[in-house]
């Protein structure tokens, strides 16, 4: 109980430096979205209006005056309204969080599927030739820019062979172009991660004391050996998710997929400064929590960390 | 020891291979599949998204483009201002002004359209969007029958020409914004933000019949994308496709390609306050280093016209335009006639190299491409350009004087009318005014058409200030690109209208 207050407590400070720090550098990029929100493109306006406008959303006061107001506004739960579409932040944040949800988890199946195979058979055939191939496929992998191949694999699958959708969500089949130029890009990289995990717990003291109890191989592979390499796998499988929560602008525009990367991109650009606050504070607490889980699991994966730290906490 | 581990996992590995490969394999639901019994329906492909369909809001106006909802005035590719929703209108003052509704038109909800629905939606607009407010000035609105009466806080003779911005889309303000209820000849049937608008056809619409049954209004930001999507039939029209891929469209005989010149202009600003740039001569100059055509032929593969000044030349408030032709040596003459040296393939002014600060942005990407033609002529001449890409140029622009002339663009006349241009950029307190134009001459000129209701006396002020900008080259326009769409070949009554705020119509069909 007195770790989990101290977790929650923690988490609060966490998030309250990261949005103030965050609300700062906001307002220190020069410019505003009053030219925007006023159409200066398309309507005519003068600078007196621009003047008034600035005033009037209280753009001209201290950063410390408008993070007050936004951490006023918070603490009644209210994230405001999009500069550009006059729409309630949480409402359009939670009307594009599933479909970046779905995205990045269909991605890391894509990933999981083409990397863990490839890495355990790699590891497995060490000098070999599957073990030549996975290291071709990480460099094409890592080499292709991720919208060439996505425009490679519209071509193939949606002008050519015309059995999927090149754009647009609705169907599970709308996620696989999508999900399958994420997870190629990703793999690349996890295929030689997976392999050197592996190649590193194979050597450790505990694999050949398993072997001399004399268990069974298949149950020092699934239970000693892949148990062991996953606990560095899982600390980039997380960062993985973090930078797939926000970060597949260039796919979301690609495939016409409703992500937040895109949203989050059009809100800078604007200087959208209520979605950018409102998503800073969303993806701080998500990437917290993940976080949290990931450190969790590790207790899980090797018994032995919990331990220790339980130790640690008995002697301290 | 890995080895026997290898050949334990060899099977369920080949499994998992075999199961990836086979997803991928599987017949996807196609929209663009029809047949007799399935209704007549089309996708179109645009290349903005939208996160909102509020037509009050959307910056985009996916309402008004996807025909959900209408204005009270429309505006034709001759930018003369045509009835819709109104009637008539007329004002003694430009201040005063009596709207007649058009009768018989019910929203899609069922309501009658009559004055006080149209009072209440522009109410609602005003409330919601400050720069319709802004554009509007409406200070009373008044409704009786199908008559509406509005007064402005000031005159605002160009006030009909404002009432064409479809942000002023009338809807039935008793049905959430967020699900609009137009007028149009189709009805919203869902909106997924950022992905696509489906919409049905309009069975009482007031114009007529609707021809298509159902129609889709999607998005894609990216042209190579939206290229493939019209080439695998996931779209039957598209918005911009890549220019280069125009002679392979071309050629193909299922597709139909569509070009018109587009309302907006390319141009090179001057920033005024510059010590060289305040003179005519040199800005003369520097627009004869503007080689026009090959901008047209190069960079934009053909798909714009040589712009002559602000506005298309066939437009009502254009007058007749100087050539302003590339030609080096004049350039070089006139920095010599002006007091500058030319010698040794150099420019300079006391001995001193001329330099400018040449500012360019990347959301339009042959705007880049126009600075470094203009950069390789300059040099070519002897003056040094120095491009500098900036993010936001509104922005920069308006902030920052450390600049001497930047490639920006706009629509110069979005809704038949000159003073938005005139208003924004040629007076001192205009917003877009970001080379400082102070011409006190050219200010009166602007007021005088501020203050003038007639349009046949509105259009020849507006030639007057275009005309004395013209000879003052207190801009140099350089090009007016094309709006370019591509079709199936069995889409008919496609108009690739020039204003762009029009697309799914009624008449629109496929065969």
């Amino acid at each position: 109980m007195r770790m989990l207050i101290q977790k929650i407590t923690g988490l609060l400070l966490f998030l309250f430096i990261l949005s103030f720090i965050s609300f700062c550098l906001l307002k220190l990029v020069p410019g505003d979205p009053v030219r925007s929100m006023l159409r200066v493109d398309d309507v005519a306006v003068t600078n007196e209006q621009i003047q008034q406008m600035r005033a009037q959303l209280g753009l001209d006061q201290s950063v410390f005056v408008q993070y007050g107001y936004w951490l006023q506004n918070l603490f009644s739960l209210d994230l405001g309204h999009s500069y550009m579409t006059a729409r309630p932040v949480f409402s359009e944040f939670i009307e594009k969080i599933p479909y970046t949800l779905m995205l990045t988890g269909t991605s890391l199946l894509v990933m999981m599927i083409i990397s863990l195979p490839l890495g355990i058979l790699s590891a497995l055939y060490r000098g070999r030739w599957t073990d030549h191939i996975s290291r071709i496929f990480a460099l094409i992998g890592s080499s292709i820019p991720s919208f060439w191949l996505g425009l490679l694999l519209i071509d193939l699958f949606a002008v050519k062979l015309r059995i999927l959708p090149s754009m647009g969500e609705g169907s599970w089949q709308h996620l696989i172009l999508p999900s399958i130029t994420l997870g190629i890009a990703m793999s690349a990289v996890y295929v030689r991660l997976v392999r050197a995990s592996i190649l590193e717990s194979s050597h450790q003291e505990f694999i050949r004391s398993a072997r001399a109890r004399g268990i069974g191989k298949k149950r020092i592979f699934t239970f000693h050996l892949m148990r062991h390499s996953l606990i560095p796998l899982l600390t980039v499988f997380s960062e993985s998710i973090g930078s797939l929560l926000g970060g597949t602008v260039m796919i979301e525009v690609l495939f016409a997929y409703p992500g937040l990367g895109k949203w989050i991109v059009d809100a800078i650009t604007a200087r959208d400064y209520p979605i950018i606050q409102g998503y800073m504070l969303f993806m701080s607490i998500f990437i917290v929590l993940l976080n949290m889980a990931v450190e969790w699991s590790y207790r899980y994966i090797n018994p032995a960390i919990a331990i220790g730290q339980r130790k640690k906490g008995a002697t301290s | 020891m890995l080895l026997s581990f290898a050949r334990t996992l060899r099977y369920p590995i080949s499994l998992l291979i075999i199961v990836l490969v086979l997803s991928g394999c599987t017949s996807p639901s196609s929209s663009s599949t029809t047949s007799e019994a399935t209704p007549k329906r089309l996708t179109l492909l645009f290349n903005v998204q939208s996160n909102t369909i509020d037509p009050h809001t959307d910056v985009n106006y996916t309402a008004s483009r996807a025909g959900i909802s209408e204005t009270l005035v429309k505006v034709d590719d001759q930018q003369q201002l045509q009835p819709w929703l109104a009637t008539s209108w007329e004002s003694k003052d430009g201040q005063h002004w009596t709207f007649q509704i058009r009768p018989d038109v019910t929203f899609h909800s069922g309501t009658s359209v009559d004055a006080q629905a149209v009072k209440d939606s522009l109410e609602r607009v005003i409330q919601t969007n400050p720069a319709i407010r802004n554009a509007l000035h409406i200070e009373k609105i008044t409704a009786k029958g199908q008559t509406l009466q509005i007064v402005t806080d000031t005159p605002l003779p160009q006030f009909p020409s404002e009432l064409v911005h479809p942000n002023t889309g009338i809807i039935d303000t008793a049905v959430d914004a967020g699900t609009p209820s137009g007028t149009g000849p189709f009805v919203l049937a869902q909106f997924k933000p950022g992905i696509e608008v489906d919409v049905k056809r309009n069975p009482t619409y007031w114009d007529g019949q609707v021809k298509l049954d159902e129609a889709t209004f999607s998005f894609n930001e990216d042209a190579n994308a939206r290229l493939l999507a019209l080439q695998s039939g996931n779209a039957d029209v598209v918005y911009r496709f890549p220019v280069e891929s125009l002679s392979q469209l071309q050629t193909d005989p299922n597709l139909v390609i569509e070009s018109v010149p587009g309302l907006r202009a390319h141009q090179l600003i001057y920033n005024m306050n510059h010590t060289h740039l305040a003179k005519l001569p040199v800005r003369q100059a520097i627009d004869s280093l503007l080689n026009r055509q090959e901008i047209v032929d190069a960079v934009m593969s053909g798909q714009a016209s040589v712009a002559k000044g602000p506005f298309l030349t066939d437009s009502p408030f254009s007058p007749p335009y100087t050539d302003k032709p590339f030609d080096i040596q004049r350039a070089r003459t006139l920095f010599a006639q002006a007091g500058y040296t030319v010698s040794n393939g150099i420019v300079t002014d006391n001995g001193t190299p001329l330099t400018f600060k040449l500012i360019t942005y990347q959301s339009r990407a042959e705007l880049p491409l126009i600075a470094q033609l203009l950069q390789a002529n300059a040099a070519q001449l002897g003056i040094k350009l120095e491009i500098q890409q900036v993010d936001n140029a509104d922005e920069y622009l308006a902030e920052n004087k450390d600049w001497d002339m930047a490639i920006y663009s706009f629509i110069t006349a979005p809704r038949g009318d000159a003073s938005y241009l005139l208003n924004s950029v040629y007076t001192p307190t205009g917003g877009l005014n970001y080379g400082q134009v102070k011409d006190a001459q050219l200010n009166t000129l602007i007021q005088q058409l501020n203050q003038t209701v007639d349009s046949d006396q509105r259009n020849h002020i507006a030639q007057q200030a275009v005309e004395m900008i013209d000879r003052n080259l207190l801009n140099s326009y350089i090009i007016h690109p094309n709006n370019f769409v591509a079709h199936q070949k069995n889409v008919s009554g496609w108009v690739t209208s020039k204003s762009e705020y029009y697309m799914l119509t009624k008449d629109l069909d496929v065969n």
